[in-house]
């Protein structure tokens, strides 16, 4: 019978040491003998005494080292093989009865069995699996567990899952669109054997919705897993950590209506002014009164601009998706662009074609975007010059591009431009401005499922294209989500709202 | 001959504010009547039926989402039979803005439209039936 793992060492050491004391005592007993014997020179005789010993310590070595070091060997392999460091080692292989009974094929059979499955109680009684799945609903911690399939095989009691009355369950967490689960579970499904990804302030419902909490989430991916476990969601509730965020928000809104009174008024009056003095005021004196209107105006895009970031901040922006045209969002704010455009002397020059089908639109929010990107066009420009505004259908979007010609931007930049504050180094001492304005354009832009870019020749110009689609395109999926509010949707980012990932039995 | 907006009913506290609507809105041929709280507003609703109603969301004494509801209450009998566009400089983002929204012909950023903005928009607005 092979021994106990815990005595292989002790079993080892018996098995070797005793031998070779045993022959070290004979020999050098005999040998001792020998010179006892014999009457020589003492020289000679300590000849005689080391030979033989030098001889057998050769032997121990070469053999003791073999015998000795073997198992290390083994057990080398076998820990080599089983890591999941590459290398070309063969697992061992021990048929040899010997490696039985010493005890070092059951020490290497462990090391296999240990690495295949790791430490679980496989026989685990009914109550015990209770007791775990009782522990787990204590938590305060959410814990979904997702097979390969993707499809919730455990969530505990503190989960953001919905079940609903077909018995689905859902996980209800609203994810940014360019930021999912599944996007992320995509990702590493394709590149990596195993992978970590965390999302902070993840709601489980919309702002205002009943029960709404907000989540930290990380999440363990391993391919293939054991057990079928393959995704390891867990979800931190920080509703109150951010409460005080939400507080913070207040103040920005009450700071922002504070500051949109007065605004009102001094453009309101401004405008009053300019109509009712325009037989008498001088034409130089017309530029000074619009400067100051455009002053105004700009006041109140970075006040829209900071409240919009403020609010994407917090996962807040809703959108109220429309059928619109194009043409329709730009003639809301069309007076104020040529107003901005001529008080800063550059030709601002738009042509719709009349034939581009409608979109599925915010209108507010997407005129703040054309707002943005012209402004950022007039801004980059040159005095005098001219910027461009025009629109095409592709394929199932509208694109528009705002092109400038003035003096471009650096390919290392362009990377950088939809960067919240990022403004080029070189931009930076010319031109004014917060960076917020194509950060939120781009977070805009993708709520509405649509995307925008840029391009740029340095000295020739640049060119911001996004494209939004055509509520054709979109117009079953806004009804579908929404058929009780006329197709308007409202979520948090986009119209990704939840994962239909299926609780499974 | 189309019906065109006529009389316009402005609920709005901010002095300056108000009075250059008034003055923009006079000067352009319509008949404005200005109340300068909630409960004010409510009051010259149910007394006379104005083609439109321009009304602010922050207001003194009864606030705008309160004056909506009560002026497109249906258990009421005397139900205005008025546009009514909200103008707001608080852009709420939560269920009253919503619910001003769907009770609304259009609601409106002040700071973001000046008056003749506005005079574009009610001109292109037709009375109710």
């Amino acid at each position: 019978m092979a021994v106990r793992l815990a005595d292989f060492y002790k079993e080892h050491v018996k098995r070797k040491t005793p031998l070779w004391i045993l022959a070290e005592l004979i020999v050098t007993g005999l040998t001792f003998l020998l010179v006892l014997s014999l009457d020589i020179e003492p020289l000679t005789a300590l000849f005689i005494v080391v030979l033989p010993s030098f001889v057998l310590h050769i032997g121990m070595y070469i053999t003791l080292g073999k015998n000795t070091l073997r198992p290390l060997e083994i057990i080398t392999r076998a820990v080599t093989f089983t890591s999941t460091q590459a290398s070309d080692v063969q697992p061992p292989i021990l048929t040899d009865e010997a490696d039985d009974k010493s005890g070092l094929k059951s020490m290497v059979e462990n090391i296999f069995a240990r690495t295949a499955a790791p430490a679980v109680n496989t026989d685990n009684t009914k109550d015990d699996r209770e007791l775990k799945i009782a522990l787990l609903d204590t938590l305060d911690c959410g814990v979904i567990v997702l097979n390969e399939q993707r499809e919730i095989v455990y969530a505990n009691a503190a989960a953001p899952v919905h079940t609903d009355e077909k018995d689905q369950t859902t996980i209800q967490l609203l994810f940014e669109a360019s930021d999912t689960l599944e996007q992320w579970l995509d990702y590493a499904e394709s590149y990596n054997i195993s992978a970590k990804h965390t999302w902070t302030r993840i709601a489980n419902v919309l702002p205002e919705e009943p029960d709404r909490k907000i989540f930290d989430i990380m999440a363990d991916y391993h391919k293939n897993g054991d057990k079928g476990i393959e995704t390891v969601v867990l979800t931190v509730d920080r509703t109150e950590h951010y409460a005080v965020d939400e507080e913070d928000m207040d103040f920005i809104a009450l700071a922002a209506h504070e500051l949109r009174g007065p605004i009102t008024v001094i453009r309101g009056y401004l405008e009053v002014l300019m109509d009712e003095m325009a037989e008498v005021i001088k034409p130089d004196q017309k530029v000074l009164f619009e400067r100051l209107s455009v002053s105004a105006l700009k006041l109140s895009s970075y006040i829209n601009n900071i409240l919009n970031v403020s609010r994407s901040d917090r996962r807040h922006l809703q959108l109220h998706l429309r059928e619109d045209t194009l043409k329709g969002v730009y003639d809301s704010v069309a007076h104020d662009l040529a107003l901005r455009a001529s008080t800063q002397n550059r030709l601002l020059n738009v042509t719709f074609p009349d034939d581009l089908p409608t979109i599925a639109a915010d209108r507010n929010s997407l005129s703040e975007v054309i707002s943005n990107l012209i402004d950022n066009a007039i801004k980059y420009s040159n005095e005098g010059g001219t910027v461009t505004v025009t629109a095409r259908l592709d394929g199932n979007s509208v694109r528009c591009d705002v092109q400038d010609f003035g003096m471009g931007i650096p390919s290392s930049v362009l990377s950088h431009l939809f960067t919240r504050f990022y403004r080029s180094h070189r931009s930076r001492k010319t031109v004014a401005g917060t960076g917020l304005g194509l950060y939120i354009s781009k977070v805009i832009i993708e709520s509405h499922g649509g995307q925008i870019t840029a391009s740029s020749t340095e000295g020739k110009g640049s060119t911001f294209t996004f494209s939004i689609p055509t509520y054709a395109s979109v117009k079953d999926k806004l009804l579908a989500n929404d058929s009780s509010n006329e197709g308007i949707i409202e979520n948090s980012n986009g119209w990704i709202k939840n994962h239909s990932m299926i609780m499974k039995g | 001959m189309e019906r065109k907006i006529q009389t316009i009913l402005i609920i709005e506290d901010d002095r300056f504010i108000g009075e250059m609507y008034v003055r923009s809105l006079r000067k352009n041929g319509y008949t404005v009547d200005w109340a300068v709280n909630g409960r004010e507003g409510v009051a010259a609703a149910l007394a006379k039926t104005y083609d439109l109603i321009l009304l602010d969301v922050m207001l003194p004494e009864q606030q705008g989402t309160e004056v909506i509801a009560e002026l497109r209450s249906n258990s009421e009998d005397k139900i205005p039979h008025s546009r009514v566009i909200v103008l707001t400089n608080f852009d709420q983002d939560d269920e009253s803005r919503a619910a001003m929204q769907s009770k609304a012909d259009a609601y409106l950023i002040k700071a973001d439209i000046t008056p003749s903005r506005l005079l574009e928009i009610i001109s292109q607005l037709k009375p109710m039936e």
